[in-house]
């Protein structure tokens, strides 16, 4: 019986339906703040990511991915236990995390995703309104990344319609800046006061969403509905005992979404939009509208991108959150990328608030070498008023240094 | 390439062994529709590697698989980054109709999502290559109009010379395009495809050889004439009619790593 087991995985055809794939890569960026904040005086930070991620595809019905993440940073923003995170859902990020770990299903027009992994609504750039179920790290507001979740997700495929299901029992916010560094803009007059995290529990119950696609030739478009909480935080002072302690206390309300979005091509240009509104029985939390509409045109080797992201709020009770998404809004924004050849790259990035008292402005170069490195430099220029959501961040802008060797 | 006779990368470069039958040798739509006759497969399957030589001969390389199902024309096609790391995972969707310019749309690991290729994006270069989104897709040989310039001489062997012009000039980026397709086996030999009336890219096709009856180039030579740059694809483990499934060729097989 064994014998045969090992001819049958040794034979040509279970060979051949049998896959391992890898990719994975070092990254050490160093960033430089040119200017003091407030509350953080440290003007170079320097990070490092290790990244592998695994995919093992036994059989052509389904596919295993693996996925760790090993980070480190002087900035005292990774902690500094090695024990392996599953969740992520820490303050600080994990020094070791599991950035995936899922298993595919394929049958038919119908694909389940059980295990850790990303699920991405959004088809916007920059601001992207029904991105549910995608928490970011919000370290570094500006140059922020996708967190993964824990969930199910279940699709199906037929013709030009797609039904996709979304199940996520464990709920993880974004990972919002650090109270003792400059992220957290602390007004000049508030120098003297220490913030402390004074929040409660992560909400506990699951989060579901369920969104039909319809994609042809001219154009696709998509209806969602979400319903489970906003992974962006409300915000409260607390008393502390020392009067010059501030507690600061993060709050997660229930959350129900309703969205759209559209891509439409032309000759021209390629429309999209993208809203949802939000709602929450929440009495703290407002009931608003967030909508993003863009062109994009590439053209040669330049790709341009350019809208307007914008906020109605229906129902204003919230005195404080953490919402870069509405942060964003109000604004005009654009990005242009020029691909120089195989090797080299440049991208312009920029948001300016419609009242003016809020914009940023990054810049970037990149080119790779050999089939392995690649440096990119950054630059982020960032002005406006300091009771703007962009404007109080007018002391960050900042270079940035990263090499990667993928492998 | 927009030619109409599947010039494009995913298939075009294989031709049957038997001898030319086409009645009407001089009549340029036969001559093309004979040759898109003799590639047409239900399936296929290649490791493809990408050499990019700049106007100072620098190289870079890039591989990649690519799986095609489907009628000529009429087709789907998935292609997957497998190098350099960076780029790895990668992939592009295909869906070719034979009346219109294609659907694509390309899957990017990094930002975890897909995003449509519109169409004026496909006279972009493909990742830095010198062959464009436009390249990558196929073109039924009723998109085009055909006209007979003459015969000529490809590396020794007799050709005719065909210049096709697409009947929907704003699907494509190219004016029009001259093809060379050997009289011996109709196999395509060389296209130039025009801006107006200046040529900007030259497809060599090399390296035939035969594969279970059908003739194959095995080595594509793109050139940007305009950049001075060129780029070199490679076929390796060519196979045709694979067993493949449709539902393989979607955007949420797309996702897939």
């Amino acid at each position: 019986m064994a014998l045969a087991a090992v001819a049958l995985a040794l034979s040509p055809g279970a060979t051949a339906a049998q896959s391992i794939t890898q990719r994975g890569f070092v990254d050490a960026t160093v960033v430089f703040y040119p200017q003091d904040a407030t509350n953080d005086r440290v003007q170079l930070v320097g990070d490092l990511i290790a990244r592998e991620e695994v995919f093992v595809k036994p059989a052509a019905w389904v596919q295993f991915a693996g996925g760790l993440d090993a980070r480190a940073n002087t900035h005292d923003q990774v902690e500094r236990s090695w024990r392996l995170d599953l969740g992520d859902r820490r303050p600080l990020r994990p020094a070791l995390s599991l950035r995936r770990l899922t298993a595919t299903f394929t049958h038919g027009p119908w694909t389940v995703d059980a295990g850790r992994q990303f699920i991405r609504w959004g088809k916007a750039d920059i601001v992207t309104p029904t991105d549910h179920f995608a928490p970011r790290d919000f370290l570094s507001v500006i140059d922020n990344e996708f967190l993964p979740v824990a969930g199910v997700r279940a699709a199906v495929q037929w013709r030009s319609e797609s039904i996709e299901g979304v199940w996520v029992p464990l709920f993880t916010p974004s990972r919002t800046p650090l109270l003792n560094q400059r992220w957290t803009a602390v007004p000049e007059g508030a120098a003297s006061l220490s913030l402390v995290d004074a929040s409660g529990p992560l909400p506990e119950g699951s989060q579901a969403g369920i969104r039909w696609g319809h994609t042809t030739g001219a154009y696709e478009w998509s209806a969602s509905f979400f319903d489970g909480f906003n992974h962006l935080p409300d915000i409260s002072l607390t008393p502390e005992a020392s009067p010059f302690v501030v507690g600061i206390a993060k709050s997660y309300p229930d959350l129900q979404s309703y969205g759209f979005d559209l891509a439409v091509p032309t000759r021209w240009v390629t429309f999209k939009g993208e809203t949802a509104y939000f709602t929450s029985a929440s009495p703290t939390s407002d009931t608003y509208v967030l909508y993003v509409v863009q062109l994009e045109r590439q053209t040669g080797e330049w790709m341009l991108v350019g809208g307007y992201a914008g906020e109605v709020v229906t129902e204003q009770r919230a005195q404080l959150t953490f919402a870069p998404d509405r942060g964003l809004t109000r604004s005009l924004v654009a990005r242009a990328s020029y691909t120089i050849d195989a090797n080299r790259s440049t991208a312009l990035e920029t948001a300016i608030r419609q009242n003016g008292h809020g914009a940023y402005v990054k810049g970037e170069y990149s080119q790779a070498r050999g089939q392995h490195w690649r440096a990119t430099v950054t630059g982020a220029l960032i002005r406006g008023h300091v009771d703007d959501f962009l404007g109080q961040y007018r002391r960050n802008s900042h270079v940035t240094l990263s090499i990667r060797y993928s492998f | 390439m927009g030619t109409g006779i599947g010039c494009g990368v995913a298939l075009a470069l294989s031709i049957f062994t038997w001898p030319a039958v086409v009645d009407a040798a001089d009549d340029p739509r036969q001559i093309v529709l004979e040759s898109q006759k003799r590639t047409d497969v239900k399936s296929q399957r290649y490791e493809g590697l990408l050499q990019v030589f700049d106007a100072k001969g620098k190289v870079s390389d890039k591989r990649w698989t690519l799986e095609r199902i489907g009628a000529h024309g009429d087709s789907k096609m998935v292609l997957r980054f497998t190098a350099p790391a960076e780029v790895k995972g990668v992939a592009l969707l295909v869906v070719n109709h034979p009346d219109r310019a294609s659907d694509q749309w390309m899957w990017t690991p990094g930002v975890e999502r897909d995003r449509r290729i519109a169409l004026q994006d496909r006279s972009t270069r493909f990742f830095g290559t010198d062959f464009s989104f436009e390249d990558m897709e196929e073109r039924d040989v009723n998109q085009y109009d055909y006209v007979l310039l003459g015969d000529d001489t490809v590396d020794g062997m007799a050709c005719w010379k065909i210049q096709s012009t697409p009947k929907q000039t704003k699907s494509s980026q190219y004016t029009k395009a001259v093809v060379w397709i050997r009289k011996d086996n109709y196999a395509v030999t060389r296209v130039e495809s025009y801006v107006k009336d200046q040529a900007v890219r030259r497809l060599a096709y090399g390296d035939f050889v035969n594969i279970v009856g059908i003739w194959t180039a095995r080595q594509l030579d793109m050139s940007d004439l305009r950049r001075g740059s060129r780029t070199r694809l490679t076929l390796e483990k060519l196979q045709y009619n694979v067993a493949m499934k449709d539902e393989d060729f979607t955007l949420q097989a797309l996702r897939r790593q």
